[in-house]
């Protein structure tokens, strides 16, 4: 198995002289091809950090991070854009999808994005929609959809370009209990179908029953706990 | 464009009021600039129509042609340069002419010319005159509206000669006076009615040259002649009475359109830009390319402009058809083109504003945030 996220000794401290936080401290972290994986932490552990330095939105103090194998070290920043186009999807709070964008075409702005054919792109989003029950809503705007149906359309959206790797921040912090279980379940199903990798943070512990492993954010290091323990 | 359309399909009440607002903006430039247009040419047409591009005039006469005077000897210095078919006296007299016909008066400007010459008039309606003709005239055709027609005598106030119109000419106005021509023969014998008693030996003086000339030409003149100061046309018209000061306010008017344009405009698109932050930094996130962002956001204020640029050059020529005749107006193509290109470049240069903010917007600020 392929490693799709590699970090090593990744370190990111903010401030400077004698004020200096460390908000990630030598962290390491290996997701391998078809694995969900889920960082947990309370508010204030640095999960935001994690997942942007993961993430290829900022860059760490030291340390090295590799996306499906790609050094993101010494990467311009519109190399960075591109390789975010490409390699990764996001799924972030409240689904954040363009108010004026309708369910399809939230979709298809991503694959044009990534110079998809229009063609290919209008298959995989029907795929997408069909997989996670959205085809009904497919020409509605996210104003007349329901939370659940939105984060569903950002997982779509997140997949929709094949990315190596799946980030999600908090992808049910605004649902109730059993629309943010049905959300992760979906987001394990197509880690499962797609054969890629899928990063997920959150500080809800009941969302975890999906995930492959469990990591806790601990003073800068991920801690694995045992998923029997939880 | 993707993005730039679809938002305005979204928010059509939106798009659809700072496009009116643009609308009215752009109109008003439109219409003054047509209406500063229209006052110039009702100024000074007779002597933007003249084929001459350069004028001859008394050195200490300020450029202006009522100040200045010249006589046959300066007349035969310049045509020795530039031949004789280049050069042609013109004199000229604002006088208040009136017609027995219609019982009414008018302020005309009589221009005495050559009637062979570089200024001949070319008449529209009517016969023309000769050098030899006594007592015909030809006038501009506004003089139609105070009741004076082919056939009519006119008198002048001054001097109580008469004259009988025979033809008409367009365009020809000095001064915002229908111009008068007559030819040098009665000019003369005019002058003399009003210098009783002096020389009638040579010619009477004239106020300038009109010159066909080019710029060789015009040093030549300008070292072999005595007295005389050789200006541009532009330099001429600029220098009728009322012109430049007439031009200046509406001039000014204009430009403060086009900056009130332009920061509309850019306010409007700021605010926007602000609201929708967050999607900056989402969309940043997800892998758009700045470059794409910028076209957005420019190819909305293009959409935008050049939409409501369209209307208004509609608006403004459905104005033109039902505006009396008596208020000038006028709007070449260039003009026009001048214009609405300037009035995109301005809507473009007030959209940097928001392109600039976008470019700020951190993508990072798509991760931990709740709220849209």
């Amino acid at each position: 198995m392929s490693a799709k996220l590699l970090m090593k000794q990744v370190t990111k401290t903010y401030g400077d002289g004698d004020t200096t936080v460390s908000v990630l401290n030598n962290l390491n972290l290996i997701v391998n091809e078809g694995e969900f994986v889920a960082v947990l932490g309370p508010s204030g552990t640095g999960k935001s950090t994690f997942l942007s330095a993961a993430g290829a939105l900022l860059t760490p103090t030291s340390g090295e991070i590799f996306i499906d194998g790609e050094s993101l070290t010494d990467k311009s920043k519109s190399e960075l854009t591109e390789l975010r186009l490409e390699k990764i999807g996001f799924m972030f709070q409240s689904a954040q999808l363009l108010p004026y964008l309708k369910v399809e075409e939230q979709l298809l702005f991503v694959a044009k994005q990534g110079k998809m054919s229009s063609k290919e792109a209008k298959e995989r989003a029907a795929d997408l929609m069909k997989r996670l029950d959205i085809w009904k809503r497919r020409n509605h705007y996210p104003e007349q959809l329901s939370g659940g149906e939105k984060q569903r359309v950002a997982i779509a959206r997140a997949w929709m370009n094949k990315p190596a790797i799946l980030f999600a921040d908090e992808p049910t912090a605004s649902l109730d209990f059993k629309r943010g279980r049905e959300v992760v379940q979906m987001i394990a199903d197509e880690v499962k179908n797609e054969g890629k990798a899928a990063v997920m943070v959150t500080h809800d512990e009941r969302m975890l029953e999906w995930c492959d492993r469990v990591l806790h954010l601990e003073d800068g290091h991920l801690v694995e706990h045992e998923l029997s323990k939880i | 464009m993707f993005l730039a359309l679809r938002e305005m399909r979204h928010s059509k009440a939106r798009y659809l009021l700072i496009m009116v607002i643009m609308l009215l903006v752009s109109f008003l430039v439109l219409f003054v600039t047509g209406l500063a247009r229209g006052l110039a040419y009702a100024n000074i047409s007779a002597i933007e129509n003249m084929p001459a591009n350069y004028y001859v005039v008394q050195k200490d006469a300020d450029q202006t042609f009522r100040r200045s005077q010249l006589t046959d000897t300066e007349l035969d210095s310049v045509r020795a340069v530039v031949g004789d078919n280049n050069a042609s006296s013109l004199a000229l007299q604002m006088s208040t002419v009136t017609t027995n016909d219609a019982d009414t008066k008018a302020d005309v400007t009589f221009f005495a010319v050559d009637m062979n010459g570089l200024l001949a008039p070319k008449v529209i309606e009517g016969d023309k005159i000769t050098n030899d003709t006594q007592g015909s005239v030809i006038v501009d055709r506004d003089l139609e509206q105070s009741g004076i027609k082919i056939g009519s005598t006119i008198q002048d106030q001054a001097t109580g000669k008469e004259f009988k119109v025979t033809g008409y000419v367009e365009n020809s106005s000095y001064s915002h006076t229908p111009v008068v021509y007559i030819n040098n023969k009665d000019w003369q014998e005019m002058r003399q009615g009003v210098n009783q008693g002096s020389e009638a030996t040579s010619g009477a003086p004239f106020n300038v040259i009109a010159l066909n000339a080019n710029a060789g030409q015009v040093d030549k003149i300008s070292a072999s002649t005595k007295n005389v100061e050789v200006i541009t046309q532009k330099e001429a018209i600029s220098n009728i009475p009322g012109y430049s000061s007439e031009q200046g306010s509406l001039l000014m008017m204009i430009a403060f359109l086009f900056v009130i344009a332009g920061f509309v405009l850019a306010v409007f698109f700021y605010v926007i830009t602000i609201q929708k932050t967050s999607q900056f930094g989402i969309l940043k996130a997800m892998g758009t390319k700045m470059s794409y962002l910028a076209w957005s956001v420019v190819g909305q204020v293009m959409i935008l402009a050049i939409a409501s640029l369209s209307i208004s050059l509609l608006l403004t020529f459905g104005m033109n058809q039902v505006l009396p005749d008596t208020m000038p107006f006028q709007l070449e193509p260039s003009t026009i083109l001048l214009t609405s290109g300037l009035f995109v470049g301005m809507s473009l240069l007030g959209s940097l504003i928001s392109v600039a903010k976008v470019a700020k917007v951190d993508a990072l600020e798509a991760i931990g945030r709740a709220g849209a």
